[in-house]
């Protein structure tokens, strides 16, 4: 009797400290939020107290530098909401139809390319955008519709579009194949088509994981910050009229990026500055907590509920997919009369209007067909958009690539010799990052999904996940600076720089992991404890293997944003250039996207290694990505027999 | 779970090896590190326009000093102030003067005069105008010339492209060219020299301003100060006939002292002025 019941009492206390740990993991976040928040109102509290809160928030015109200052952040909330609006519009039907395709569709072989080379997207850094995007996008919406700039809000959201789209493919493509075979099998046998299974089952019930995605890109469009202020004109204006897509326009995040490293210390653009920040981190407190709601809405209407009142009847959820196809077919619309002109246009026009017309006499298989076109348009349209980009950086990088290039140190500027310092810096900060981040991810996703009923508490840790994902790199970038730097005393070194890029990713390897325990089935619980097992046992045994593929996504994601991210080591970490490698945590470092970034902004002649170094960087992420895939196809092998 | 750890463990030793195999052979630098005397290393951050002087004279001053390790980082004038005043580095660069808010916050900081940026208003190559005065600028930049036809160049909406509103570019601008004249609200506004380069290059209607070193796929134009024309050249700045032209300045915190006062002391010998020079900045006279 007495050694069962010891090692009984052993076992939960073993239980109980797990526990605390996962808990700790899981407040983490929490805390760090209530830290960002708690630094940006007291340094952003002058701002509001001087120009009074109404004025400062509804005010008309933002000029710091007029007699008197003028801080109204009106034109930039308002440049924000437009420019992440438009993005969603190119990246929600992008992104889901891809994620569709690849998940439903694809043969294996395509999808192992095709899903991969998204990702690739990802990897690319923003400065890399920013720099595509002024020098290609920019010029070309200029002589398409042949205005005297082509630095717009337009083109502001193309670029965000396209850089949110691989975390919406990702984790929206993760989702719909999660969904259990049963269902599409159920459904092909009472007699639908293969299309009617998809919109009509398999859709509905990832839905959640669908917004998932969605409410992901939409973090990463409002916190992008050095490719929307290199190609959206900087105007603090609002649009006349508001719909007029080709208006210069200025984000919130553009003004942060462009006037926080010149601003004098302590003067009220200072402290006005923070209060923008403010601002933003309200705007997507805002955003999450309707997706939240919303969330948590079709949660409950698909678990059915006691009550068997769904708040999105049959009739309803038919009425949000056909709003769905009408938007897709707009964008589709768009996008073609921007790459083949009007008449190209005009020809999808009439296959749409011909749909709609045709759509009550349309036999499901022709539905089918169609459907399947315009998904594999969607992706066509992904991987040509990835085409481009690829072939611009390495068709102008290729050139700078030599044995010294990868070897030795920069010189002149860095218009000649190497980038070494940079690459083994880049290597340091994101192994640090992702040695601090994704520990405390997987616990707290471990207990947020295995140890707690959803309650107050947990909504608390969500709402603080939430918060990180949309705050921006730029904010986090002077949460290190002002915390880390100054604060602690690290001063500009690597260890500020791999903790603010730690806090960074902690929400994407969160919210994946947590996306990846949820799709395991909870019969797979109920017969582990049944059988005996512990907690913990039934978690490490049973859980997490068939999670670890949607780990090891979240994981690439945070790898490619930490290795690509400027903003939060521009003040905390990089240095243009540095003699000796780090030596110790305490020392700062070369990066190859700051190097990039200097490069592409203040070295003139430098453009043979500036594309050069973006080559690098891409390939060092896609080198990384590879070994990530291979790993991640290892395990879908393993679990699918 | 065991998987998981493998996979994990493969990430991180793929990525440390990579970083740790090629760890030891220093940076790079063909120069023997002495054993047993110490390494100094000093760093410099802030603005921008000060960075390529500062990490042009810290290449040569480390060739010729072998334990000397100068870290140059950029941030932003601003930036740079905070740092040196919260004493993180030990040289803020600035292309502007120091606020009076800097001064009250940080009473010790001593800024020393390295050099001057000479200012050139650029526009497209395919522009036609063959000078411009700074009155027809600052008509521009306030919104009242809305076409370069007006002002003698083709028919063609003028674009307003300037720097953002804390850039001591655009400061300079402001007090030089401006006054109290308010900038038109269209203004588009990039955050450096090379963004503005490159949007004017390909832009044919723009108008823009940038240093001296920015010049390359842009036309710089000559500005006629009381009927002559004056190419904006560091020689023309140096003989003060060009009028836009504005100092440079590295800050200590207190007196400079030891590396940090070789350094300034280097940039400000002859050969530290060479290199100004042919960094496309003006020596000072």
């Amino acid at each position: 009797m007495k050694p069962d019941h010891q090692k009984t009492s052993g076992r939960a206390i073993k239980e109980r400290l797990i526990t605390g740990i996962w808990f700790f993991c899981a407040i983490f976040a929490v805390i760090a939020v209530s830290f960002i928040l708690f630094f940006l109102l007291y340094n952003g509290y002058p701002a509001l107290a001087q120009t009074g809160l109404w004025d400062f928030l509804f005010g008309g015109t933002w000029n710091p530098v007029s007699s008197p200052p003028q801080f109204g952040v009106l034109p930039l909330t308002v440049g924000t909401v437009l420019v992440t609006f438009g993005a969603l519009l190119i990246a929600v039907p992008l992104g889901i139809g891809s994620a569709i395709f690849i998940a439903e569709l694809a043969p294996p072989k395509l999808k192992a390319f095709v899903k991969p080379a998204i990702e690739i997207l990802a990897g690319i850094p923003s400065v890399v955008y920013g720099f595509f995007g002024l020098i290609v996008l920019t010029d070309w919406l200029r002589v398409t519709f042949d205005v005297p700039s082509g630095s717009s809000w337009l083109a502001g959201s193309i670029l965000l579009g396209i850089m949110a789209l691989p975390t919406i493919v990702s984790v929206a493509e993760d989702a719909i194949s999660a969904v259990p075979n049963e269902f599409r099998e159920a459904s092909l046998a009472l007699g639908g088509t293969k299309w009617q299974t998809i919109s009509r089952t398999v859709i509905p019930s990832a839905l959640s994981g669908i917004t998932a995605a969605v409410i992901l890109g939409v973090g990463r469009a409002i916190g992008e910050t050095m490719a929307v202020m290199m190609v959206a004109g900087n105007a603090a204006i609002i649009p006349s009229p508001l719909w007029n897509v080709l208006s210069p326009i200025r984000t919130l995040t553009a003004t942060l990026g462009i006037e926080m490293g010149e601003v004098g210390t302590g003067t009220p653009h200072y402290f006005a500055l923070f209060g923008v920040a403010l601002v933003l981190l309200v705007i997507t407190l805002v955003v999450n907590f309707c997706a939240t709601i919303i969330l948590g809405s079709i949660r409950r209407s698909q678990t059915g509920g006691g009550g068997g009142r769904h708040l999105v009847s049959f009739k309803q959820k038919e009425r949000i997919i056909s709003i769905i196809t009408w938007v897709i077919g707009a964008v589709l619309v768009t996008v073609s009369v921007l790459i083949g002109g009007f008449m190209a246009g005009a020809l999808f026009l009439a296959i749409i209007a011909l749909v709609i017309f045709s759509k009550e006499k349309l036999s499901p298989r022709y539905a089918q067909f169609l459907a399947f076109s315009i998904l594999t348009a969607l992706v066509m349209t992904v991987i040509f958009i990835l085409g481009v980009i690829l072939y611009d950086i390495i068709s102008k990088g290729i050139p700078a690539i030599s044995w010294q290039f990868l070897t030795q140190a920069p010189s002149d500027l860095g218009r000649a010799g190497g980038i070494f310092p940079a690459i083994v810096g880049t290597l340091y900060l994101v192994a640090g990052a992702i040695l601090i981040a994704l520990p405390i991810g997987i616990g707290a996703a471990i207990y947020l999904t295995e140890y707690t009923r959803e309650g107050r508490l947990t909504s608390i840790i969500r709402t603080g996940v939430d918060l990180l994902n949309g705050t921006p790199s730029i904010v986090f970038g002077l949460f290190g600076l002002a915390f880390l730097v100054l604060f602690i005393g690290f001063g500009i070194s690597l260890i500020a720089g791999q903790i603010t890029l730690a806090l960074m990713v902690l929400p994407t390897i969160i919210r994946t992991t947590e996306e990846a325990l949820r799709s395991v089935p909870q019969t797979l619980r109920e017969g582990s404890l049944a059988l005996g097992a512990t907690r913990w046992q039934t978690i490490r045994r049973v859980v997490m293997p068939p999670a670890i593929p949607g780990i090891i996504t979240g994981t690439i994601l945070s790898i490619g944003r930490a290795a690509g991210e400027t903003a939060p080591i521009l003040f905390t970490a990089a240095v243009f250039s540095k003699r000796f490698l780090p030596s110790s945590l305490f020392e700062p470092v070369m990066a190859l996207p700051y190097h990039l970034f200097v490069l592409a902004t203040n070295v003139p002649g430098s453009a043979t290694n500036k594309y050069g170094t973006a080559l690098v960087l891409l390939l060092l992420v896609i080198g990384i990505y590879s070994v990530a895939i291979a790993i991640r196809h290892h395990y879908g092998k393993m679990t699918h027999g | 779970m065991r998987s998981l750890t493998i996979a994990i463990a493969a990430l991180l030793v793929f990525s440390l090896l990579i970083a740790g195999c090629v760890g030891n052979t220093g940076a790079g630098k063909p120069g023997p590190v002495v054993t047993g005397s110490e390494k100094l290393s000093i760093k410099v951050s802030g603005s921008t326009t000060v960075l390529p002087i500062a990490q042009q004279a810290a290449e040569k001053f480390m060739a010729s000093h072998i334990n000397a390790d100068i870290q140059v980082s950029a941030g932003g004038s601003g930036v740079g102030i905070q740092n040196i005043g919260d004493k993180t580095v030990d040289i803020g660069m600035s292309s502007r003067e120091l606020k009076t808010e800097e001064i009250a916050k940080y009473p010790e900081l001593v800024p020393t005069k390295i050099a001057y940026d000479g200012m050139a208003i650029i526009v497209h190559p395919s522009n036609t105008i063959s000078s411009i005065t700074i009155a027809q600028v600052r008509d521009i930049y306030a919104g009242n010339v809305t076409n370069w036809k007006s002002i003698g160049g083709p028919d063609k909406t003028i674009v307003v492209i300037g720097r953002d509103s804390t850039s001591g570019t655009r400061d300079f601008f402001t007090t030089s060219i401006m006054g109290s004249v308010p900038y038109v609200k269209t203004q588009q506004e990039l955050n450096s020299n090379g963004a503005i380069q490159q949007a004017v290059s390909q832009t044919p209607g723009a108008i823009g301003y940038v240093g001296l070193g920015y010049l390359s796929g842009v036309k710089a134009l000559p500005v006629n100060v009381n009927g002559t024309t004056i190419e904006p050249t560091v020689g023309n700045v140096l003989s003060g006939k060009y009028p836009l032209s504005r100092p440079l300045y590295m800050i200590t915190n207190g007196q400079p002292s030891g590396l940090a006062r070789q350094f300034i002391d280097y940039i400000l010998s002859p050969e530290g002025q060479g290199i100004v020079r042919s960094t496309d900045y003006v020596p000072l006279p």
